[in-house]
């Protein structure tokens, strides 16, 4: 059983482009050393609802408490830095820095965030490289690896930081089926080891596998949370319905 | 039969030498004027305040589009008509490079800038980096690496342009040897100098961009 303590609690959270409402009312309670799928058609505000979470988008509306840190109260000041390095974040595209190697990149944050010694740095991202199946690929620049390879650089860069909350923006929909596999199973290692990740993603084979709860969003609202199985098995509203027979079957 | 006679060269070479160092002068010049203008033009091309990009941008397209002999003109031989005094050739010459070679510089600054993915800017700053450390460590690196050949060749570009100042009179490298050979006639020799100088100190210069380019290459 996992415990039940709230590591971030987001309260009527709205966000608006101009006159068009991305995000419309979001609340909901995310535990720690819980696996949160995030699904839903795109355009729905799944990946700025993550970005609310970092401070990496502003909102206009409600709040996201953060391990009992008010995102609103600190997004314009130094502290969100500080947040920041508390929540590690994958992306779609990866965007690894082109310039660095991949052991520049996972160590690059530790060594100027925490002022962490270069050696030590390093051989802490030579570890997490091993860990996601990298430590021969360690000086070879992103240009030089798979995209998936890429990808896994960039579980490493978000790992590295020691975060409490790993957030994953669309993770495998960049990357080739063969490579998918590869960055699903560090991913799975890592919530079956009790991080803290949010995930946003159409790898309904992954949350059947070690989601705790899924949630569902169109048009800017959560229309479901629910834990996986009634998820799948009784959805409530149409538009879940609808979106988990087209996603279940592609064709 | 054609006779090559070298000893021309040879007996001119302090005037052509005063001339190839005016015509770096002229070089030196207006490179330290047009790319400082560039920085600020690429960075009005980027700005979000309506009132600055769009003056840069009306500025850029206009020089952009505007024969660089036909800006020595108006400098030169303009210019005294509406203000009363009169232009020195050095002055019109380098004001006309800064102002037309500096929308070059800042449009490579502007793509090079914007060549960095904002995810990328991003993920820096999902690890925790502030704007400045964000900007040391990944948005200049990565940008510069960008824009360096280009900027190196727009220089050569500058560099072969500053013979336009021949036209109104300014003592450069190509208007010593004509000049000399006004005296003289020995064209093929002269201009035939004239061109393997320029050939060599420009190959030297796209030599370099190519070693930079290789090297950003394997980066990638």
């Amino acid at each position: 059983m996992k415990e039940e303590t709230p590591i971030i609690e987001i309260k009527n959270l709205s966000k608006w482009y101009g006159d068009f409402q991305v995000l419309d009312d979001i609340t909901t309670t995310i535990n720690r050393g819980e696996c949160v799928v995030i699904c839903g058609p795109s355009g729905s505000g799944k990946s700025t609802l993550l970005r609310c979470i970092n401070g990496l988008e502003d909102f206009q509306k409600g709040d996201v408490i953060v391990d009992g840190v008010s995102i609103k109260e600190i997004s314009h000041t130094k502290e969100i830095y500080k947040l920041r390095s508390r929540i590690g974040m994958v992306f779609q595209h990866f965007e690894l820095y082109p310039h660095m190697t991949a052991l520049e990149n996972v160590t690059l944050a530790p060594k100027k965030v925490f002022k962490i010694p270069e050696k030590e740095a390093e051989k802490r991202g030579m570890e997490l490289l091993e860990k996601v199946g990298l430590r021969e690929h360690a000086h070879k620049k992103p240009g030089e690896l798979s995209g998936g390879q890429q990808q896994r650089v960039g579980i490493a860069r978000a790992l590295a930081m020691n975060a409490d909350i790993i957030m994953f923006d669309e993770p495998t929909s960049a990357l080739d089926p063969e490579m998918i596999r590869d960055v699903l199973e560090v991913m799975v290692d890592l919530a079956k080891g009790g991080m803290t990740m949010l995930v946003v993603t159409h790898e309904m084979g992954f949350a059947k596998a070690v989601a705790d709860k899924i949630i569902f969003m169109d048009e800017g609202r959560i229309i479901e949370q629910e834990d996986v199985e009634t998820f799948f098995k009784n959805p409530k509203s149409d538009r879940a319905k609808e979106f988990i027979d087209r996603i279940l079957v592609h064709i | 039969m054609i006779m090559v006679d070298v000893s021309v060269i040879i007996e001119n070479i302090d005037l052509l030498w005063g001339g190839l160092l005016m015509t770096f002068k002229l070089f030196i010049v207006a490179l330290a004027g047009g790319l400082p203008l560039g920085i600020f033009l690429g960075l009005g091309r980027l700005s979000s305040r309506k009132w600055i990009y769009y003056p840069v941008s009306a500025y850029v397209h206009f020089i952009r589009n505007v024969p660089l002999l036909m800006l020595i003109f108006w400098i030169y031989f303009s210019l005294p008509i509406l203000t009363g005094g009169l232009v020195e050739p050095f002055y019109a010459a380098v004001v006309s490079f800064i102002i037309f070679e500096a929308t070059y510089f800042g449009e490579i600054i502007r793509a090079g800038y914007q060549s960095v993915s904002k995810g990328t800017i991003q993920a820096a700053y999902s690890t925790g980096l502030n704007y400045w450390q964000m900007a040391r460590y990944i948005l200049i690196p990565i940008a510069l690496r960008r824009v360096v050949p280009s900027m190196i060749t727009q220089s050569i570009v500058l560099f072969q342009d500053t013979s336009l100042a021949y036209v109104i009179g300014l003592h450069e490298f190509v208007r010593m040897a004509s000049l000399i050979d006004n005296r003289v006639i020995r064209p093929l020799e002269l201009y035939g100098f004239v061109a393997i100088v320029f050939l060599v100190i420009c190959s030297i210069g796209s030599q370099i961009v190519k070693r930079l380019e290789t090297k950003e290459g394997e980066r990638k």
